[in-house]
C-alpha cells in the first residue's frame, strides 16, 4: 500500500470520528436545577396578613421597625443605593436574577431536597461489624450527621416550610401595616429586572424566605451553615439588583425571618427526634412487646445486622395536627402463613418471576432511596410544579407546602408508630428465599411509608388544587404499588398506607379549610 | 462488545501480513470492566483475517470479585458477598480484503450475587460492530513493523437497566472508539504490542428523575464518562506455531465522573479506572484445519469504582474461507 493511500484511509476514518462526535454534541448540559421564567402573581392575597399562623401565637410575637417615610432622604439615599448596585451588575449578577426569579420559595425548597439527597446515605459498618451513629453533638465526625432518612427529610421539610408560612403572614401583615410603596412606583424610575408587583415592599419576603430556610436549615444540616449562608447571601442580593427592595427592606425581612425561624426551631429541640434513634435495649423491648403480642417480629436481614432498626421511636414525635395516633392506626395485619398473607406472598413471587419493564420502570420510579430527596422530597419536587404552574405569590407557595409538609410529617409518624407497633417482618424475611429489584430498607414492612406518605401529600394537593385531584391520586396509587413491584412490600401494606395517608391528612386538610385563605 | 481478528499464523515467506492474534486478550479487555463496562473494547490484536476469510468464536468468561472500590476505598460488602458475572460471546469476523476487516459481536450476560437479597439481571447486552485497517507495514529480516487502526461502534440491542449497579448488565450507552495498535515480531515469533484507544461514550436513560452526582441533576438522562484505554502485551509462539502465549497489561481510565460515595451503591455516572494483567493461551490442534481452544485469566490490580475482578474465560474459534480467493 502506497503511503498516499494510508494516508487517504487514516484520513477517512478520522473524519468519520470528527463527525460521530459533532452529532454527538459537545457533553450535554443537563439540567443541575429546574429552570423557570419568573412570572406574575394569579394574586397578591392582600389580607395575608389575616390568615391564621401555625405556630406562632400572635401576628405581631417578632417585631420588626416601622420604615422610614418614602419621601425621607434616608430612604432616598437607599433608593439610590439600589440603582447604583443596579448599575454596577456584572453578567453573574444576572445569572443570580435569573435562578432565584420572584418566588424563592422554589430555590429553597430545591436547596433542602439537594441537602436530603446529599445526606441521605446510611453508615457502613465498623470492621468489627458494629455500626456508628451521626452524631449531632460532633456532626463532621464519620458517619455525618445527619443520616437524612425519610423521617429526617420529612421533618426539615416541614420545619422550613411552616417557618415559611408563618413568616410570610407576619410579613403580609407588616405589608400592609406599613405600607411602603413597591419600589417600581417610586419616581426615581429604579430599573425592574424581574416582573413587578403591587406588593408593599417593606419587609421583602424574598429576604424573609432567605433568612428563614438558612435558619432552620443550618440546624438541620449542620455541616452546611457556610454555604446556606452563601446562599442566603446571593438570594438578598438579587433583591436589590432586580430592583424590588432597598436595604431597609431586606434587613427588616432576614430580622423577621430569623425570629420566626428560632420559634420553630424551640420546637423542633423539643419534638423527639432527638430519642427516635432509641438505643438497642429500647428497641430491644419494642421487638419483644410486638412478638409477645403477635407472635411474630421484623429483623434487620442486612450482613453485618444492624442492631437497631431505623428511628423505633418516631411514632412518639410531636405531630403538626393528629392528636390521637391509636385512631389512625391500621387494623391488625395478617398472621404469617394466614390465607391472606399467603394471597400476598404469591403476588409478590409471581411479580418477581415475571418482572415486566414497565413495572421495573414504576418500581424505580418512585424508589427515592439512598442518595436521593426522600418520598417527601418526590412529594416537594411536585407541588412546587404546581405552585409554578398555577403562578402562586410567594405566600400562597409557602401554604402550599406548609400544609403537605405537615401533613407528611404527621403521615411519616403515624406510619412509624404503626411499624414498629406491628413491627412485621418484610417479604425477603417471611417469604423463604425470596429477592426483589430493590433493596429492603431498615425498618418492619406493615404499613408502607412510601403509601402513607403519598396518600397524606396527594390529598393536601388535592384540596388545594382540586382540577389536580385525579394526577395527584393516581400518583399516590403508583408510589403504592411501586413498592410492591420492587419486592418490599406486601399489597396489605400499600393499601393499609394509602388509607392512613388519607385519614392523617384530614387533620390537616381541616386546618387549612379555616385559616382564612380560602 | 469485543471482537477480534483470528488467524492461524504462519511465516510463510509469501505471506505479507504476519501478525499474530490475541482474541482473547481483546476479549479480556471487556470483561476486565466488571461493572458492566464489557463494552466496546476495539479488536486490540495485530492480526487481520485475509481476503474472504471468516472466523466464528464463541468465548465464555466467568467474572467473580468479592472486593470493589467505593472510590478508592477497597472494600468488601456481605451484602453483596461475591459478584459473579457470566458472559457468553459470540463473535464472527470477516476479512473484506487483506487490509480491512470487520468483526461483529453480541454477549449474553448474567449477573448475581452470592448474598443478598437483590436478584441479578441477564440478557443480550450491546451489538457491537468494528472496522479495523491495517495501515502500515515495515519488513525486515529481523522482523516486522505494523500499525494498525479500529473504529468501532456499540449499543444496547435490550432494554437493560444500566442504573442497576452491580448488577447491570452495561452501561446501556452508545459508544464510539477509536484505537491505534502497533506491533513488532521478531523473526523468532516473539512479539510486542501497544494500543490506545479513546473510547467516547454518550448517554444512558435512569428510570427516575432525580438523581445525585456531586449534585443534583433533574433528568432521566445520565451522562457517561468517555474513557481511554491503552494495553501493552508480549507474546510468542511455540512448538511450530501450535500455541500462542502472551502476557499483557491493560488500563483504561475515565475522564471525568463522580465518585461511589460511602455505602452507596455505584452509578453509571461514576469515574471507571482499572488497571490489569492477563495471560491468555491458544492452542491450535492439527487435527482441525482452522480451529483453536483459547484461554484465559485476567486480575485487576488496582481501580476506582469498580470491582477487583478475576476472570477466567475459554472457548473456541474457527476460522475458513468463504470462498476461494
Amino acid at each position: 500500500m502506497t503511503s498516499n493511500k494510508y494516508l487517504y484511509k487514516l484520513s477517512f476514518i478520522i473524519l468519520l470520528f470528527s463527525i460521530v462526535f459533532f452529532i454527538q454534541g459537545c457533553e450535554k448540559d443537563l439540567p443541575r436545577y429546574v429552570a423557570f421564567e419568573p412570572y406574575i402573581f394569579t394574586n397578591l392575597d392582600e389580607d395575608g396578613g389575616t390568615w391564621k399562623q401555625i405556630h406562632m401565637s400572635s401576628i405581631e410575637q417578632i417585631i420588626i421597625e416601622a420604615p422610614t417615610d418614602p419621601t425621607s432622604d434616608a430612604y432616598k439615599t437607599e433608593v439610590a443605593a439600589t440603582k447604583a448596585a443596579i448599575a454596577n451588575m456584572t453578567s453573574d449578577d444576572e445569572e443570580a436574577i435569573k435562578y432565584w426569579g420572584n418566588n424563592p420559595i422554589v430555590r429553597w425548597n430545591e436547596i433542602a431536597r439537594e441537602l436530603a439527597a446529599k445526606y441521605n446515605l446510611i453508615p457502613p459498618p465498623n470492621a468489627d461489624g458494629t455500626y456508628s451513629s451521626p452524631d449531632p453533638a460532633n456532626p463532621s465526625k464519620f458517619p455525618y450527621f445527619p443520616f437524612a432518612h425519610p423521617p429526617y427529610t420529612s421533618r426539615a421539610y416541614a420545619y422550613m416550610s411552616v417557618a415559611q408560612f408563618d413568616a410570610l403572614i407576619a410579613a403580609w401583615h407588616y405589608k400592609y401595616k406599613f405600607g411602603r410603596p413597591a419600589l417600581y412606583k417610586n419616581e426615581g424610575a429604579v430599573k425592574q429586572l424581574l416582573p413587578t408587583s403591587d406588593l408593599p415592599s417593606y419587609p421583602s419576603d424574598g429576604a424573609v424566605i432567605a433568612a428563614v430556610s438558612r435558619e432552620i436549615l443550618s440546624v438541620m444540616f449542620p455541616l452546611e451553615k457556610e454555604y446556606l449562608t452563601a446562599k442566603s447571601d446571593e438570594a438578598k442580593d438579587v433583591l436589590i439588583l432586580s430592583g424590588l427592595h432597598v436595604q431597609s427592606d431586606v434587613v427588616a425581612g432576614d430580622s423577621l425571618g430569623r425570629g420566626v425561624a428560632k420559634a420553630l426551631l424551640e420546637r423542633a429541640g423539643s419534638d423527639g427526634m432527638k430519642f427516635a434513634q432509641s438505643p438497642k435495649p429500647i428497641s430491644d423491648s419494642i421487638k419483644n412487646a410486638a412478638f409477645v403480642r403477635f407472635g411474630w417480629q421484623w429483623t434487620n436481614q442486612e450482613s453485618p445486622v444492624r442492631p437497631v432498626g431505623l428511628t423505633p421511636l418516631c411514632g412518639n414525635m410531636k405531630t403538626w395536627s393528629v392528636d390521637d395516633l391509636e385512631a389512625v392506626r391500621p387494623p391488625v395485619p395478617p398472621a404469617i402463613g394466614s390465607a391472606e398473607f399467603n394471597k400476598a406472598a404469591d403476588e409478590l413471587i409471581n411479580i418477581a418471576d415475571n418482572i415486566t419493564t414497565e413495572q421495573r420502570k414504576i418500581a424505580n420510579w418512585w424508589s427515592d432511596g439512598f442518595n436521593t430527596t426522600t418520598p417527601p422530597g418526590h412529594w416537594n419536587k411536585l407541588a412546587v410544579d404546581y405552585l409554578l404552574k398555577y403562578r402562586y405569590n410567594p405566600l400562597r407557595s409557602a401554604r402550599t407546602l406548609a400544609y403537605m409538609n405537615m401533613a407528611v410529617q404527621d403521615a411519616g409518624i403515624c406510619c412509624w408508630e404503626a411499624k414498629y407497633y406491628y413491627h412485621y417482618p418484610r417479604p425477603i424475611e417471611a417469604i423463604p428465599g425470596f429477592k426483589g429489584i430493590l433493596g429492603t430498607p431498615n425498618f418492619p414492612a406493615y404499613t408502607s411509608g412510601h403509601s402513607s406518605f403519598s396518600a397524606a401529600a396527594a390529598a393536601v394537593l388535592a384540596h388545594i388544587f382540586p382540577v389536580e385531584k385525579s394526577f395527584v391520586d393516581a400518583w399516590a396509587l403508583e408510589a403504592a404499588e411501586s413498592r410492591i413491584y420492587g419486592g418490599i412490600h406486601y399489597r396489605f401494606d400499600s393499601e393499609a398506607g394509602l388509607v392512613q395517608g388519607t385519614k392523617v391528612a384530614e387533620y390537616t386538610i381541616n386546618k387549612a379549610r379555616v385559616d382564612g385563605a380560602d | 462488545m469485543i471482537s477480534n481478528s483470528l488467524i492461524k499464523p504462519t511465516y510463510s515467506q509469501q505471506n505479507h501480513y504476519l501478525v499474530k492474534n490475541q482474541i482473547l486478550l481483546l476479549f479480556l479487555f471487556i470483561t476486565l470492566f466488571e461493572i458492566n463496562d464489557i463494552k466496546a473494547q476495539t479488536p486490540s490484536d495485530a492480526l487481520m483475517m485475509k481476503k474472504s476469510e471468516l472466523c466464528i468464536a464463541l468465548i465464555y468468561q466467568n467474572d467473580t470479585w468479592d472486593e470493589y472500590w467505593e472510590g478508592t476505598l477497597l472494600r468488601d460488602n456481605q451484602n453483596i458477598g461475591v459478584l459473579t458475572r457470566n458472559t457468553a460471546l459470540p463473535m464472527l469476523a470477516y476479512g473484506v480484503s487483506s487490509k480491512f476487516n470487520v468483526i461483529v459481536a453480541l454477549p449474553y450476560v448474567s449477573t448475581e450475587a452470592s448474598r443478598g437479597q437483590m436478584v441479578g439481571a441477564s440478557g443480550l447486552q450491546d451489538f457491537s460492530i468494528f472496522a479495523k485497517y491495517l495501515l502500515y507495514e515495515l519488513k525486515k529480516e529481523s522482523g516486522s513493523l505494523s500499525t494498525f487502526v479500529t473504529a468501532g461502534f456499540s449499543l444496547p440491542v435490550s432494554p437493560y437497566l444500566s442504573d442497576y449497579l452491580p448488577f447491570s448488565l452495561g452501561l446501556g450507552t452508545q459508544e464510539f472508539s477509536l484505537r491505534g495498535i502497533i506491533n513488532y515480531e521478531h523473526k523468532s515469533g516473539v512479539y510486542l504490542r501497544g494500543s490506545y484507544a479513546y473510547l467516547h461514550r454518550t448517554t444512558t436513560e435512569a428510570e427516575r428523575n432525580y438523581y445525585y452526582a456531586d449534585g443534583s441533576f433533574y433528568t432521566t438522562t445520565m451522562d457517561i464518562p468517555s474513557a481511554s484505554n491503552a494495553e501493552l502485551a508480549l507474546g510468542g509462539w511455540l512448538f511450530k506455531k501450535a500455541i500462542q502465549l502472551e502476557v499483557g497489561y491493560v488500563t483504561q481510565t475515565s475522564f471525568s465522573g463522580d465518585d461511589i460515595r460511602r455505602q452507596n451503591t455505584g452509578q453509571p455516572t461514576n469515574k471507571m479506572d482499572i488497571a490489569s494483567i492477563n495471560g491468555r493461551l491458544r492452542y491450535f490442534p492439527s487435527i482441525l484445519k482452522g480451529l483453536s481452544i483459547v484461554a484465559g485469566y485476567s486480575d485487576v490490580l488496582s481501580g476506582r469504582n469498580v470491582g477487583k475482578s478475576t476472570i477466567f474465560s475459554g472457548g473456541l474459534t474457527y476460522q475458513f474461507m468463504l470462498k476461494k480467493s
